[in-house]
């Protein structure tokens, strides 16, 4: 029974806080660029908006478009739901980290397979480009879930990231937490892979392929983007300090979710910092980005096995 | 000075003079049909050393209008005989590239508008000639169209890339979409008429055009402009310079590579000069003070000081914010290496302004034919030798501080008297040039009776644009806006 609550005070406030989590780094990042900066709830209207927009849908495209925004916002609820954010024990343990990167795996796989379906020049593009740095991320997810894994020596995610394991349990687990914060950047699409504010087509990744959608359809892709990020940005927040074990008394769901909004403001803080602080690097040096991802990684696998 | 020469020689003797190293700055043609019963061709090129142009033109028959063509081994004269075939009909014999270049697909064989025949409100029926572009065939080599419609507030261009996987084979621009048709309805109209469609032919270089066009119609006239016009000329001049360069190095680094916080500051700076156009003259962009014979009004001390406060601020910032953002690595590798325009090509291509200082070549129209004030000022070259994007841009913050000093001398030069003078109009042709802060404008004027017979204003960016077909290869296509803002060129100045 308590599961069940602590799972359902989890899912809507994962999904009630995602748009201003984004909202709120574009928020910070034009604070540091010493500009006023929109209302982090700006995003809230702008999802109803496009969600009560008509979509315009090229005459070339086959079912998967449609079926894209579907998988790719399960996706990001199914992680919202498995993972445990809010409480220590919040989530469903059955889910193992290989469940985990596989799941994420297909969410991209869609993407891609929306940006190609309607056969424009940018999608291919940006499908191309996902693809790649897909095949440069992956050895670095699996590496460093290896790693947490070997530490909490069990591979389901509760216990991984929910039970008390903090980044500085084991001292290995510091090299897999700089690999986790490379990771987040590659696989949200930001800083320094991806520039989710730019107009400039023939750079974009993650952009390109959503150009083609439109209307509900895009919302339902910007929102899972908005829930991915929440849920990275808690994930690396309960390896810095841990959340309370679930239990259905005021003081503990205050706790829990003081301590979520704490995380999401500090997350949002140090993303706006570092989106206002560099340069998006070149795309044949993504390889050397995801090198140092891996490295970190591996390195940390290596120490967690012998130390 | 002026040369008639045979058709027959024309593009031998043109080909060996650019080869002895005089620059090519225009070919253009006239429809002299009622005069002498032929159209005419005409090289510009520039006698550095005597600070002249060298005028050579050609007869060519008005039954069967064509001539050896000059880009048969001159590259620089591509894109002016593609224009001159569309505009004129008159054909290039031997051109390596005889597509359209104007027209598109929807204008119909035999349309020359620049012909005086062809009447300025023809209303023309829809065809479809093909326009075909270059394509690369092979395993993996795709086709990325781009435009003419941008995801920003620009304006309308085409660009087609091949690239295998992210490299960029062939990039090749297809631009004319916003014809305006300025070059016909200039005709006939006189010189104060015409001034306002001069200075709207770019919108962000208003005073440089005008004060091109204003030049050769003062050169026709032999009028001698008072001396602290010339001063302010150069005072507007350079302020539209700072305007552009400030608004190009946060362009640069801030859109073009992501590291935004150089954007939402250095459109700020620009901001402050914009608005300081708009105190002194009533718009947003140095336009409507730079008028045949001098300038509208002399500035107040009060304005001068307004001036140099406002400029010595915005410098000081933007200097500041450059300074800052070269500290950063990931901002320096972006620029460095990219968008590489040998030296070589920029000479062979004809290639004018900042990016062919950037790239060693010295060509500057302030160091080659002096005009306005600028010989009593503090004015200095500014040139780099690797011509990648990092050259181009170290090149604008150079200019940016001699921009200034020569600003602030302007403005304490010559100061009283009058700042115009009357002028009248006599028959014949002029060419006025300025380096304007995209590069060297050329404005070629004939007239008779006080009125415009022909006016042809050649924007740097004309000179410019093929040269996307060179730096772009190789890149990969996510830098291409980067090298795209390093030149900023003009469509709306292209697209006359």
């Amino acid at each position: 029974m308590i599961m069940v609550i602590t799972l359902i005070i989890q899912v809507v406030l994962v999904l009630l806080i995602a748009p201003f989590v984004s909202g709120l780094v574009v928020w910070f990042k034009a604070r540091f660029q010493g500009r006023q900066g929109a209302s982090p709830l700006l995003v809230y209207y702008a999802l109803l908006t496009t969600l009560k927009k008509e979509h315009v849908i090229s005459a070339s495209r086959s079912w998967v478009f449609r079926l894209v925004p579907f998988m790719v916002l399960g996706v990001a609820v199914f992680l919202a739901l498995t993972l445990p954010l809010v409480f220590s024990d919040s989530g469903i343990s059955q889910v193992d980290l290989f469940v985990l990167a596989g799941v994420l795996a297909l969410s991209s796989v869609f993407l891609v397979l929306g940006g190609l379906d309607a056969a424009t020049a940018f999608g291919g593009m940006g499908a191309s480009r996902e693809m790649t740095l897909a095949a440069l991320i992956e050895p670095a997810v699996l590496t460093t879930f290896a790693a947490f894994a070997t530490v909490a020596e069990s591979t389901s995610v509760q216990e991984i990231f929910g039970q008390g394991m903090s980044a500085w349990s084991h001292p290995a687990l510091l090299l897999s937490f700089g690999a986790l914060i490379l990771i987040t950047l590659a696989e949200n699409a930001r800083y320094p892979i991806d520039n989710p504010a730019t107009h400039l087509e023939l750079t974009m990744v993650h952009e390109a392929m959503v150009l083609e959608y439109s209307g509900p359809y895009l919302a339902m892709l910007e929102y899972a983007s908005s829930i991915k990020l929440t849920v990275f940005l808690l994930i690396l927040g309960n390896l810095v300090w841990a959340k309370p074990e679930g239990a259905f008394d005021p003081m503990t769901i205050g706790l829990a979710v003081g301590g979520v909004l704490a995380t999401v403001v500090v997350g949002s803080f140090a993303l706006g910092l570092l989106e206002s602080s560099i340069a998006k690097m070149r795309f044949f040096r993504m390889q050397e980005y995801m090198s140092i991802a891996f490295f970190l990684a591996l390195f940390g696998l290596i120490l967690t096995l012998v130390v | 000075m002026h040369c008639q020469v045979e058709s027959v020689e024309f593009a031998t003797l043109v080909g060996k003079l650019i080869e002895s190293g005089l620059p090519l700055s225009l070919v253009y043609a006239t429809d002299d049909r009622a005069q002498k019963n032929t159209f005419s061709v005409h090289a510009v090129l520039s006698l550095e050393e005597e600070a002249q142009w060298l005028v050579l033109s050609t007869s060519v028959s008005s039954e069967s209008p064509s001539y050896p063509s000059i880009t048969a081994s001159v590259m620089a004269a591509h894109w002016y005989e593609r224009y001159l075939q569309d505009m004129f009909g008159i054909t290039p014999e031997g051109h390596p590239d005889p597509r359209r270049l104007v027209h598109h697909e929807n204008i119909p064989e035999e349309t020359h508008p620049l012909r005086k025949d062809f009447a300025w409100n023809t209303k023309l029926d829809h065809a479809q000639v093909p326009y075909p572009m270059h394509h690369v065939e092979g395993d993996g080599v795709y086709e990325i169209p781009v435009g003419p419609i941008h995801a920003g507030i620009i304006e309308p261009g085409h660009f087609r890339f091949n690239v295998a996987g992210e490299r960029i084979i062939t990039l090749e621009g297809k631009l004319f979409f916003t014809h305006k048709g300025v070059e016909k309805l200039l005709e006939g109209k006189t010189p104060e008429e015409a001034l306002a469609f001069i200075e709207r032919l770019s919108g962000d270089m208003a005073a440089s055009h005008a004060l091109a066009f204003c030049q050769a119609v003062e050169k026709i006239s032999e009028t001698k402009v008072p001396e602290r016009a010339q001063a302010l000329r150069v005072a507007l001049c350079e302020l539209e310079r700072l305007t552009m360069h400030i608004h190009d190095l946060a362009n640069i680094a801030g859109m073009g590579t992501g590291y935004s916080l150089m954007a939402a500051n250095g459109f700020r700076v620009k901001e402050r000069l914009v608005r300081l156009s708009e105190s002194l003259l009533g718009n947003r962009f140095w336009r409507g003070a730079i008028v045949p014979g001098g300038v509208t009004r002399d500035w107040t001390e009060g304005e001068c000081d307004l001036v140099s406060e406002t400029a010595t601020a915005a410098v000081k910032e933007m200097q500041d914010l450059v300074a800052m953002a070269m500290q950063s690595d990931g901002l320096r590798e972006r620029l460095e290496t990219t968008g590489v325009l040998k030296h070589e090509t920029a000479i062979a291509y004809g290639a004018v302004g900042l990016p062919a200082r950037a790239s060693g070549v010295m060509r500057d129209v302030r160091a080659s034919h002096p005009y306005a004030a600028y010989q009593e000022l503090p004015w200095k070259l500014v040139t780099a030798m690797d011509g990648d994007v990092y050259a181009r841009y170290r090149c604008r913050v150079d200019e940016l501080a001699v921009s200034l000093e020569v600003l602030l001398a302007a403005l304490k030069l010559n100061r009283g008297g009058v700042v115009c003078t009357g002028l009248s109009y006599k028959d014949g042709s002029g060419i006025g040039a300025v380096e304007s802060w995209r590069g060297e404008i050329l404005t070629v004027v004939h007239l008779k009776n006080g009125k415009i017979e022909r006016c042809m204003p050649r924007d740097p960016s004309f000179c410019n644009w093929a040269l996307f077909g060179e730096l772009g290869p190789g890149n990969i296509v996510p830098d291409f806006p980067l090298c795209n803002k390093s030149l900023n060129l003009s469509y709306s100045g292209t697209d006359m």
